[in-house]
């Protein structure tokens, strides 16, 4: 035995494996094939195929192999058309922390498509979402992140979401999101995280 | 120069952060002078008089190229044989120990380099396993390298290297595996027929397609260089390209955990490095 020179794919496994068409209607096909594996590639390759959305949606609702969701959220991220946003947005409301924090992930990379919903995320009921909202932003590159922001800390009733929030803000702040800073501190004025995270976005925004 | 364009300590605490987040890399306070250095030639370049100016355009850049542009500077990219060693230990001690407990003696054991570069990490494997493998002896390797570069993958074929790419090799592997031409030294026949190399760009789900059924994949400093949503789509074609119960190696300043959670991260006496499940199909 010894070092031989092999092939990209060796001949000898499963012979005519992943030969099929790769066309749209086969991969939608091959989307809800029994084999996980198979699903994960018609998953993949249907990232290439805006018509595809819909039914990449449609299984992320019902899909229970974790690592096709995983290929289904990027696929999605790939298309990122308003249609796919609108089921990664979904995703912040689901049970599944994998799922959620997946999309998270990708819902940062995608600074355009993102901004027009980034308002009612930061609006929703749930106080959890709006955090996931503010976790968008850590990295989310658009102009209007800082803005965003200081909207938090101004308007949220929930010290969960303002310190998410400030935390935030202590590296993407400029000046003009000192006086939101410091009505912050008044706003909870008995609560510690909140005046040293607020200081210390204050002392990190420093004087110009 | 503009007191502007200093670096304060909270600016240096706001960029480390900030970079780690996005890379990985963690830059000790020993290192301030080294980032400071590559943070000011970057500001110079772009044309910003302050910092907060410049970490604005790198934060909130919709192409995010000056932020690639920062992460090749703050890298150091050189190749040369024997590059972070503990991983090829790691392999021939700890990966293919485990490998071996359950893979088909019928069948050889696939390794692929990707990025192959000038070929001096698939050869490098290469030279390991000869020479502190003995199990070579029960079973076939193969050893597959792929590049997107045409070019970097002829200079891999042709296996001809300066004595800067050689300087790590000790003595007897040199004298054993190498041929001098003039100033340059040619690696053996032998491994040069035992490595092939074929093109690969991992972002084209065909071409990562034809390339499957490997046991452990080397990919290191590579998916640093590419934005988020590519580094997971690319982790989700290793996976598949990985047979159940195979090992991925990436360089020391990556982690797959940062990438995508489809891995199991395995702690191994020489190196970390992640798995893809056994009972995963």
């Amino acid at each position: 035995m010894a070092l031989k020179k092999g092939q990209p794919t060796p001949p000898s496994h499963s012979p005519g494996e992943r030969q099929d068409a790769r066309n749209l209607e086969t991969l939608l096909q091959t989307l809800l094939d029994e084999d996980p594996s198979k699903r994960r590639w018609a998953a993949r390759d249907l990232a290439e195929h805006p018509a595809a959305t819909g039914a990449l949606v449609s299984r992320l609702r019902r899909e229970t192999d974790a690592t096709v969701l995983q290929v289904i959220v990027t696929a999605l991220g790939c298309l990122a058309n308003d249609e796919a946003i609108r089921g990664l947005i979904d995703c912040l409301y689901s049970e599944n922390a994998m799922l959620r924090n997946t999309a998270i992930e990708v819902l940062k990379e995608l600074p355009d498509p993102v901004a027009p919903h980034m308002g009612e995320l930061l609006h929703d009921a749930d106080p959890d979402v709006r955090i996931f909202a503010v976790n968008v932003l850590e990295s989310l590159r658009h102009p209007q992140v800082e803005a965003w922001l200081v909207e938090v800390i101004l308007k949220d009733e929930h010290i969960n979401v303002c310190a998410t929030a400030v935390d935030l803000l202590g590296e993407v702040g400029g000046p003009q999101s000192r006086d939101a800073l410091a009505a912050l501190k008044q706003r909870f004025p008995e609560e510690p995280y909140i005046q040293f995270a607020a200081d210390l976005a204050l002392k990190r925004i420093g004087v110009e | 120069m503009p007191k502007s364009t200093i670096i304060s300590d909270e600016d240096f605490q706001k960029f480390r952060e900030f970079f780690y987040r996005k890379t990985g890399m963690l830059f000790e306070d020993s290192k301030r002078y080294f980032v400071d250095k590559r943070l000011l030639e970057r500001m110079t370049a772009t044309g910003c008089e302050s910092f907060r100016t410049y970490f604005t355009m790198l934060r909130f850049q919709a192409s995010g190229a000056e932020l690639q542009t920062l992460i090749n500077a703050m890298t150091v990219n050189e190749t040369y044989f024997f590059r972070e060693e503990y991983q090829f230990r790691c392999l021939v001690d700890s990966i293919l120990k485990e490998i071996i407990t359950h893979h088909p003696a019928s069948r050889p054991i696939r390794i692929w380099s990707v990025p192959s570069s000038s070929g001096e990490e698939p050869y490098g494997i290469a030279m390991y396993l000869l020479e502190h493998w003995p199990q070579l002896e029960h079973w076939d390797v193969e050893i597959i390298s792929s590049d997107i570069d045409t070019r970097i993958l002829e200079q891999a074929r042709a296996g001809l290297y300066a004595s800067r790419a050689i300087q790590h090799v000790p003595a007897p592997l040199l004298k054993k595996y190498f041929r001098r031409m003039g100033a340059q030294y040619q690696i053996s026949q032998t491994l040069r027929e035992a490595v092939e190399f074929t093109r690969v760009n991992v972002h084209d789900t065909a071409d990562m397609r034809s390339h499957r059924h490997f046991d452990v994949i080397f990919c290191r400093n590579l998916l640093i260089y590419f934005d988020d949503l590519s580094r997971k789509k690319t982790a989700e074609s290793f996976f598949d390209a990985l047979n159940p119960g195979g090992f991925i190696c990436l360089g020391h300043s990556e982690s797959m955990s940062r990438i995508s959670p489809l891995f199991q991260i395995r702690r191994f006496p020489e190196a970390i490095v992640y798995q893809k499940p056994l009972e995963a199909r």
